[in-house]
């Protein structure tokens, strides 16, 4: 059968989508399987140390006022943690303490892989009642987090294995967050939307400035960063998901929430891909190129991307070189630039559906449909400003209201009704 | 038998979803944004519907009438839901269609528009799927099952997963059947397939009466052929006509 237009649409939304709902899906299987056990004494008191609970401890008996306030307390000291963890990182950039961040982001993978999944890994040796003798699990352990430093940095490392260590990295600190008191997990998204939202699109928000900075040096970006190009395309992005930057000083946090997207110069042999994000399938074709960012070569470049729709066939040798075998043969879908998606988002996005998960499997769905077109109508957005986005905002607001229209409204109708077998 | 016994339901009530998800849908991203969008769309009509309901609910009385309303307006409000999903991809196969002319220099084949419903139905279907029996299902992963009193030959998971892949089969296959049917203007059609998603769901009407499960299930279980067979006669005739016509793509586009 000849090719058609559906073989090819959309191939970079689903190369998000798709490490976007394996992340969720291992944190609601880990929740699911951790939650009887994550009530005993032990579990209570790890989730009581965590950055997120630093001003009011959550109990289950307090008044919802005080528990409200709690919450809010909570979610803005760890929301001002945030942005002092980013601002400092966004100077350390800006003198280019580079290897300092480097190494910083090797300990941090190191030491997320290490504690955080080991005691997960226990918990999970636990729950399943396997036996492993104390020596042979620090030793698989230590080899598994020895393998995570290089490949969260290193270029050597097959793609493939990177994103897999990214996920892991993701679905350890979700499961981590997950354990957090119910309202604080709330309040604490919803304001990381916000913050989210300010960050990125305000025009001195740290990460637009770091964004902009790293464009403006031809660097890759200092952040934990996934990357949806494929795993055929050459060298140049493995520099991609240099450090996780913004979030990292704070030690349970995870990578910061940053969803960017820049275009990628195809007149580079070493493609820069500083860029935290990228979106380039037109779904709006022809869509004017309006620069959102400042940079002015980088107007030039979506100008360049918009001849390139125009259906000029001699493509640049260098971006036609790291398009994967069976690409597409036009040039709009450049797959040589990848949509990036912060570690971050993938965090949050799974904190929300594990708290999902706590409540039932109805409110996973819902809050997994509702996430996914948040991302979805995020990354058309992308395709129309062509500039950094912050990918909180939309899918948090879209997932939280999903779940609580799921819980007090679909719940008791669909229980009822299908309970007496009457389905439509 | 636990574990077992819940991937069991599960696969009953989604095994046919995914292997048709994997051997035609998960090829083609675009196929799979269509189904995750219809899924999404269907559970937006269901909330709303709740929402509606919210007041009235739980039915307490032990009359089949209050269902009646219930199941008649939910089915009328769901075709609706239809009617404003077709709408919008009609106006999605526009853009669709200049850029497949841009980039492939032909429009979207028959075959592309058929796999598009197919899609959107599977959505519906496994939206259906989902929400009615797999959320439901999570009770029979341990070690207990539940029966109901007015169908007490099976267990109650059993008998959803049962019903919800009916539903599935039926969902799917009339969206593809109600797409062709708008699209070529078969006024019949357009009929037929709410009025079978309203035979449907009086079907399991029958579950409330003492024992009705052992009529409702296999009455649906017809409902749900009947559908294939009119989806695939449907797509046979399309097939034949394809072929004694020349398989020119811009000759095959139709609307």
């Amino acid at each position: 059968m000849e090719r058609s237009v559906l073989d090819s649409l959309g191939v970079e939304i689903i190369g998000v989508m798709s490490p976007v709902s394996i992340c969720m899906l291992l944190v609601v299987l880990l929740v699911s399987t951790l939650s009887p056990s994550a009530s005993d004494s032990a579990a209570a008191a790890a989730s009581a140390t965590t950055a997120a609970t630093l001003v009011y401890d959550e109990s289950p008996s307090d008044p919802p006022g005080r528990r409200l306030a709690g919450a809010l307390l909570n979610a803005a000291a760890f929301v001002a943690l945030i942005a002092a963890a980013t601002t400092l990182l966004v100077v350390l950039y800006y003198y280019r303490f580079t290897g300092f961040l480097r190494n910083y982001v090797r300990f941090s993978a190191f030491f997320v892989l290490a504690s955080m999944g080991g005691s997960i890994l226990l918990s999970l040796l636990r729950a399943a009642d396997f036996p492993l003798d104390a020596f042979s699990a620090l030793v698989l352990l230590l080899n598994l987090s020895a393998v995570g430093v290089p490949a969260v940095l290193s270029p050597a490392v097959p793609v493939l294995l990177r994103q897999a260590y990214l996920v892991a990295l993701a679905v350890i600190v979700a499961a981590w967050f997950a354990r957090l008191p119910e309202w604080t997990t709330w309040t604490l998204l919803l304001a990381l939307a916000l913050y989210d939202l300010a960050a990125v699109l305000c025009p001195r928000g740290p990460l637009r400035v770091l964004v902009e900075l790293a464009s403006s040096r031809d660097e890759e970006l200092p952040a934990l960063v996934y990357e949806s190009r494929p795993a055929s395309a050459s060298v140049s992005h493995v520099v991609a998901a240099l450090g996780s930057v913004e979030l990292q000083p704070v030690e349970p946090a995870p990578p910061n929430p940053t969803l960017s997207n820049r275009n990628v110069d195809p007149d580079r042999t070493i493609l820069e891909i500083e860029s935290l994000e990228e979106e380039t399938s037109p779904l709006v074709p022809n869509e004017p190129s309006s620069s959102g960012s400042g940079d002015s070569r980088q107007q030039d470049i979506a100008a360049e991307g918009e001849r390139e729709r125009e259906g000029e066939r001699n493509q640049d040798p260098s971006s036609s070189s790291s398009l994967p075998g069976p690409a597409f043969e036009n040039d709009s879908f450049d797959t040589s630039r990848g949509i990036r998606l912060g570690l971050g988002d993938f965090v949050f996005y799974s904190v929300l559906v594990g708290r999902a998960a706590m409540y039932d499997l109805m409110t996973v769905y819902a809050c997994y449909l509702a996430i996914i077109s948040g991302l979805g109508c995020t990354l058309i957005l992308l395709s129309i400003c062509r500039h950094a986005l912050p990918a909180l905002p939309i899918s948090i607001t879209l997932g939280m209201g999903f779940y609580f229209l799921t819980r007090l409204l679909l719940e008791p109708f669909v229980v009822g009704a299908s309970t007496s077998l009457v389905m439509f | 038998m636990t574990v077992a016994a819940g991937l069991g339901y599960v696969l009953i009530s989604l095994g046919p979803a995914l292997s048709l998800f994997v051997s035609v849908i998960a090829k083609k991203p675009f196929l799979i944004l269509t189904l995750l969008a219809s899924m999404l769309f269907w559970l937006i009509s269901l909330i709303v519907l709740s929402g509606a309901w919210r007041g009235f609910l739980p039915l307490k009385s032990a009359s089949w009438w209050p269902y009646v309303i219930l199941i008649i307006t939910s089915v009328g409000f769901q075709e609706a839901t239809r009617l404003i999903f077709w709408k919008l991809y009609k106006k999605l196969e526009v853009i669709l269609d200049a850029f497949a002319e841009e980039k492939f220099r032909s429009r979207l084949s028959w075959t592309d528009k058929m796999q598009i419903a197919l899609a959107g139905g599977l959505g519906h279907g496994v939206a259906h799927a989902v929400f009615f029996c797999v959320s439901l299902l999570t009770p029979s992963f341990g070690p207990a099952t539940f029966f109901v009193d007015r169908c007490s030959h099976m267990p109650f998971f059993l008998v959803s997963a049962i019903i919800s892949l009916g539903f599935m089969i039926i969902h799917t296959f009339s969206m593809v059947i109600a797409f062709n049917a708008y699209a070529e203007g078969r006024k019949l059609d357009q009929i037929i397939i709410p009025i079978i998603h309203i035979l449907a769901a009086v079907m399991t009407l029958i579950n409330l009466a003492p024992g009705g499960c052992a009529i409702g299930v296999p009455l649906l279980y017809i409902i749900g052929g009947v559908v294939l067979c009119h989806c695939w006669q449907m797509v046979w005739r399309k097939l034949t006509e394809r072929g004694n016509r020349q398989r020119n793509s811009s000759d095959i586009h139709v609307s």
